[in-house]
């Protein structure tokens, strides 16, 4: 029907009630900032996700060592490189119970191990038969040799039959296997999760006050001040840090704290040019200047007034901080300049790792994994944090 | 005025779409433009004038369609073409410069460079020729010392000169049509009438048509022929500049003259603004857009669209408002808040 | 500027080597008080310590950065000289993948926003910025070498001995350049003046690569820099899990061995490298972005 033609009955006529349609519109909550920004975060998956991969990892790291009798640095080196899984395999007496093995085809030795999975010890060879490459053992009447004549090694009965397999078990008692000196993968790992994460997040803390103390400073001031620790922050940055934390490495002596003060000492920089930058602009905004005038004193208006507009960049920062800092930290214990022995980073563990890397390289995988989903949850929630803080780079 | 259309666009719709829903940018857009008029598009900041615009000439970022309705240039649909056609037509037949000259021009290259690629893009000329003819409209548009700027950057220039740079730019092929994107809002007071005397002065020296955007109804009165009056992506009013300026239709256009100050009497000071937004274009309102803010929005407003009334008129072009008090059955009561059309005088 | 940064690194360094508590020769238990007391005569020990740092710095304005420490007759230019081909080969060719494949991979995301290609790349940059270029290393050792013997474990005897460490040398900030080029053209993407360059009905090429790319390239050039300085302390890890003999490897072998002056000439040589990188990396951002030079001459 034509609009224009159509008859409109007298009550459409009427004024609308405004009481009733300006609660309608009060109805649609708006929300603040920081609500919204908790809500974007909230929605984005991965950056999620990583939140509690983190969380996961921090319980871990506090109570884990404390749920184990193994401890970082009891070494037992009759079950040394022992994997976390293995192939068992029984022997079958005439009379009596079944004994069970598995075979470390890393170094051709033979460990009893029970029915379950738990490992009982190791085995002695009856004899060596180095010409056919054969280590042999016996179990009363019968023999198991290890054949390691074609590698892999493979274990075969008396008759050159290969062994009665029972399938792969998981080591029960050290899940995730032993290193080179047997001791616990598994509570090394977690030991080194405390410390490449408290390196971290005291080495990122530190950055971040000195970070924020020297870029505030710079901003507030501004004028000359400014000019000249600007100056000093460019030169700074040109010179290759990562050099410096090394030479720092090198005259502290490694250890634990010297790490901590070589990395937070650093990488500032950063911080302090965001922190400077959100200074000089929000220092001319209105709220800053009605403050100052209702006679704030310096700091008030400092920790009140500008601290809280510029925490979101500052937050992002730290959050992208925090994996440089375990990357460098690993790092450093890479190349042997990271805390000192029995202790153990993800770095130290990935380095001795790789010495052993020809014969297990199984025992790279668990500190390349934890290193490697650290930094992935780190570099996903700060990403997830700017993409929630500045809803432009939202589609 | 009777010569056939330049520009047709008959019920353009426009979306984009979001994460959180279509944004209905533009919603049944029709009017036409014909050779060398000048037609204002006027509406508050959000209302779906530099969308309708992009939409003619397929500049919508990726996630913007056309959805519906039209663009007629010359007996071409705009709509339709393929992107290589369109290309042809953009920035030879129709040129558009934009509000903000500060960001308009890239940063990186001689201004001079960015008018020689438009030219050497549309005509088979050599780049000297070309140069040459950068030259001519740099003089045009009256840069002081044109043949030294050419080589210089865009940092290098006031926004009023970067505003001019953009219309010679937009000149390079004598378009037929110039869309003017609020050229003047970005700019100090000062300059922007000498950019818009500017503009008018060209339009009359080169017979070109103009869609003149702007959110400021004194920059109309001052130089358009017609105007398009629109709110939540839709056209409020249209008609002739005397027609909308001396007698306005709609409750929306009203509330804009009374929000400047009175471009008759020239008077300076400020007067109300319309109070409340504009509506959310993701769920805008089933029935008249501007009801919530309207101070005669009634039961029937809410309820369902109006349509476009015809009104009487004073000039010859057709006068139109989208508005409910304007039906047959609305109370003679309701009826008298629009003063009526004073008789036809030319 | 450059200069005095140079200066300010060198003084740096040279008082934070001998602020390690005692000689470089204490460690070494066995040797005699007398003995040590010649050997430090003869390296100039025994002077003040201005003194010995006026002579190198006089050493380094001729290009001498004084004995190695550990190794007798050996000069730190020497172990330099040696190294540098390889270092300098692997980094350059890191480089080269950096820049040649980051950059375009940035493209082909950012122009299929959100598609498949976008997702995939983004993916693997992601990976690439999380995974750590030592576990890389080792575990594209243990599989590309070790397991499947497609290339040898160390050594760059044939062109197949430097996959490995490039790609592990690069992997980060490959990702890394992939993923700024990427956010870099979206933002161009976004900005007025490429929809003016629409509007004048250009090519979609030259919207592209002449006001597209140009603009974006800007941020890219200023991280180069850094991407230099990273890829050299990158080649520390990575010359020693492939046994490359490069200045890295020297460096590594020299802090483990406490060699003072070598591991001073080397980070002096680093950061000097580095400056000259920066200084070029300026120069062509100078090019690139027209602003600049107005700033500066005003
Ligand atoms: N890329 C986009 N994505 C989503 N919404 C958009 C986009 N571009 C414009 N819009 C919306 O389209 C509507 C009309 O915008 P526009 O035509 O630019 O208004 P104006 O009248 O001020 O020129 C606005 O509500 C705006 O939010
Ligand atoms: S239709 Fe109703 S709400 Fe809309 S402008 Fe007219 S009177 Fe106001
Ligand atoms: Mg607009």
């Amino acid at each position: 029907m034509d609009q224009h033609k159509m008859t409109i009955p007298a009550d459409k006529w009427a004024p609308i009630d405004r009481g009733a349609q300006d609660a309608e519109f009060i109805a649609a909550p708006s929300l603040t900032y920081w609500q919204d920004v908790r809500q974007r975060l909230w929605r984005n998956r991965p950056a999620m996700a990583s939140l509690a991969f983190i969380i996961f990892l921090i319980l871990a790291a506090i109570f884990g060592p404390m749920m184990t009798h193994h401890t970082y640095y009891d070494q037992d080196l009759k079950l040394s490189n022992i994997p976390p899984i293995f192939e068992v395999y029984q022997t079958s007496p005439e009379d009596g119970e079944p004994q069970y093995v598995f075979l470390n085809s890393g170094n051709f030795k033979l460990y009893e191990v029970n029915e379950g999975g738990e490992i009982l010890g190791l085995l002695r060879a009856k004899r060596k038969d180095l010409m056919k490459k054969q280590h042999i053992y016996a179990f009363g009447e019968e023999e198991l040799r290890v054949d390691y004549s074609q590698l892999p090694a493979t274990l075969v009965d008396g008759d050159g039959n290969p062994a009665t397999s029972l399938g792969l078990k998981w080591n029960q008692t050290n899940w995730f296997g032993t290193d080179s000196l047997g001791r616990d993968v598994l509570v090394r790992q977690l030991y080194g999760a405390r410390i490449s994460l408290t390196v971290a997040f005291v080495a990122a803390l530190v950055n971040f006050f000195i970070g924020v103390f020297y870029g505030g400073v710079a901003g507030y001031f501004g004028g000359n001040v400014d000019n000249v620790m600007m100056r000093i922050v460019e030169i700074i940055s040109t010179i290759p840090l990562t050099l410096y934390v090394i030479l720092m490495m090198v005259v502290f002596q490694s250890g634990f704290l010297s790490i901590i003060i070589a990395i937070g000492s650093v990488f500032w920089v950063d911080m302090a040019r965001i922190v400077r930058g959100q200074m000089l602009s929000l220092k001319n905004q209105d709220y800053v200047a009605a403050a100052k005038t209702m006679g704030a004193s310096t700091k008030r208006i400092l920790t009140r007034h500008l601290l809280p507009n510029t925490m979101g960049p500052i937050l992002v920062t730290l959050t992208l901080l925090i994996p440089s800092a375990i990357f460098i930290e690993s790092f450093m214990s890479f190349i042997g300049l990271g805390v000192s022995v029995p202790m153990a980073s993800w770095g130290t563990l990935t380095a001795e790792a790789v010495e052993t890397l020809r014969a297990y390289p199984h025992q790279l995988f668990f500190p390349a994994a934890a290193i490697s989903l650290t930094m992935f949850a780190f570099n996903f929630l700060g990403d997830g944090l700017r993409d929630a803080l500045d809803p432009r780079l939202r589609k | 005025m009777s010569s056939a259309p330049l520009l047709k666009v008959d019920n353009l719709t426009t979306h984009f779409h979001t994460s959180r829903g279509d944004v209905q940018a533009v919603r049944g857009v029709s009017f036409d433009v014909k050779p060398g008029e000048i037609l204002g598009i006027v509406g508050e900041s959000g209302s779906g004038k530099s969308i309708t615009c992009l939409s003619v000439l397929g500049l919508l970022k990726a996630n913007g369609e056309v959805v519906d309705g039209s663009a007629d240039f010359e007996g071409k649909q705009l709509t339709g073409l393929s992107d290589k056609d369109l290309r042809a037509i953009r920035g030879d037949d129709i040129a558009m410069i934009f509000q903000d000259p500060m960001t308009s021009l890239n940063p990186t290259l001689t201004v001079g460079e960015q008018l020689i690629e438009t030219i050497v893009a549309h005509k088979p000329v050599s780049r000297g020729e070309a140069r040459k003819r950068a030259l001519e409209l740099f003089e045009l548009v009256k840069i002081p010392s044109a043949a030294s700027r050419l080589d210089n950057y865009p940092h290098e220039f006031s926004g009023g000169m970067r505003q001019r740079v953009m219309i010679a730019m937009a000149l390079t092929c004598d378009p037929k049509l110039l869309i003017a994107d609020e050229p003047t809002t970005a700019l100090d007071v000062t300059i922007q009438r000498q950019i818009l005397l500017l503009l008018k002065d060209l339009q009359e020296k080169l017979g070109m048509a103009i869609i003149l955007i702007t959110h400021d109804l004194g920059v109309i009165a001052e130089v358009a022929d017609r105007i398009l009056v629109m709110y939540g992506g839709m056209v409020m009013e249209t008609g002739d500049v005397y027609d909308v300026f001396e007698s306005p239709q709609h409750p929306y256009t009203t509330g804009l003259l009374d929000s400047i100050p009175d471009v008759r009497s020239h008077k300076k000071e400020r007067l109300t603004p319309i109070p409340g937004s504009p509506p959310d274009m993701l769920r805008p309102p089933e029935g008249c857009p501007f009801a919530p803010r309207c101070p005669h929005a009634m039961q029937q407003c809410l309820e369902a669209m109006p349509p476009l009334f015809e009104r009487p008129n004073a000039k010859p072009t057709v006068h139109e408002a989208r508005c409910w008090l304007h039906h047959d059955d609305a109370p003679d009561s309701l009826k008298a808040i629009f003063k009526a059309p004073e008789a036809a005088n030319g | 500027m450059m200069a005095l940064t140079l200066f300010l690194i060198i003084t740096l360094t040279f008082f934070l080597m001998h602020a390690i508590p005692g000689g470089p020769f204490t460690s070494e238990k066995m040797l005699a008080p007398e003995i040590e007391a010649a050997l430090n005569a003869k390296y100039g020990l025994d002077k003040p310590i201005w003194q010995q740092y006026l002579s190198y710095l006089q050493g380094i304005l001729t290009f001498d950065l004084g004995p190695s420490f550990k190794y007798p007759g050996v000069r730190v230019n020497d172990l330099i000289r040696e190294g540098l081909p390889v270092t300098a080969q692997t980094g350059f060719l890191a480089m080269l993948c950096v820049v040649a494949l980051g950059i375009p991979l940035g493209i082909v995301a950012a122009l299929n926003q959100n598609k498949w290609q976008d997702t995939t790349i983004m993916a693997v940059a992601t990976m690439g910025v999380a995974i750590p270029s030592y576990v890389l290393a080792t575990i594209a050792l243990y599989l590309f070498a070790l397991q499947w013997n497609l290339v040898p474990t160390f050594g760059l005897d044939d062109w197949r001995g430097y996959i490995l460490p490039v790609a592990a040398l690069s992997g980060f900030w490959l990702s890394f350049i992939a993923r700024l080029s990427r956010s870099s053209l979206l933002e161009v993407l976004g900005q007025d003046y490429m929809v003016t360059a629409r509007a004048k009905g250009l090519h979609p090429q030259t919207i592209l690569f002449k006001h597209g790319m140009r603009n974006a390239l800007i941020p890219i050039v200023t991280v180069l820099g850094p991407v230099v300085a990273n890829l050299l302390t990158g080649s520390f890890v990575i010359e020693q899990i492939f046994a490359l003999p490069g200045i890295g490897r020297h460096f590594v072998l020299s802090i483990s061995n406490r060699d003072y002056t070598t591991i001073m000439g080397i980070t002096i040589f680093y950061a000097a490298f580095l400056m000259l990188m920066i200084l070029i990396v300026d120069l062509l951002y100078m090019v690139l972005d027209p602003r600049i030079k107005l700033a500066e001459k005003s």
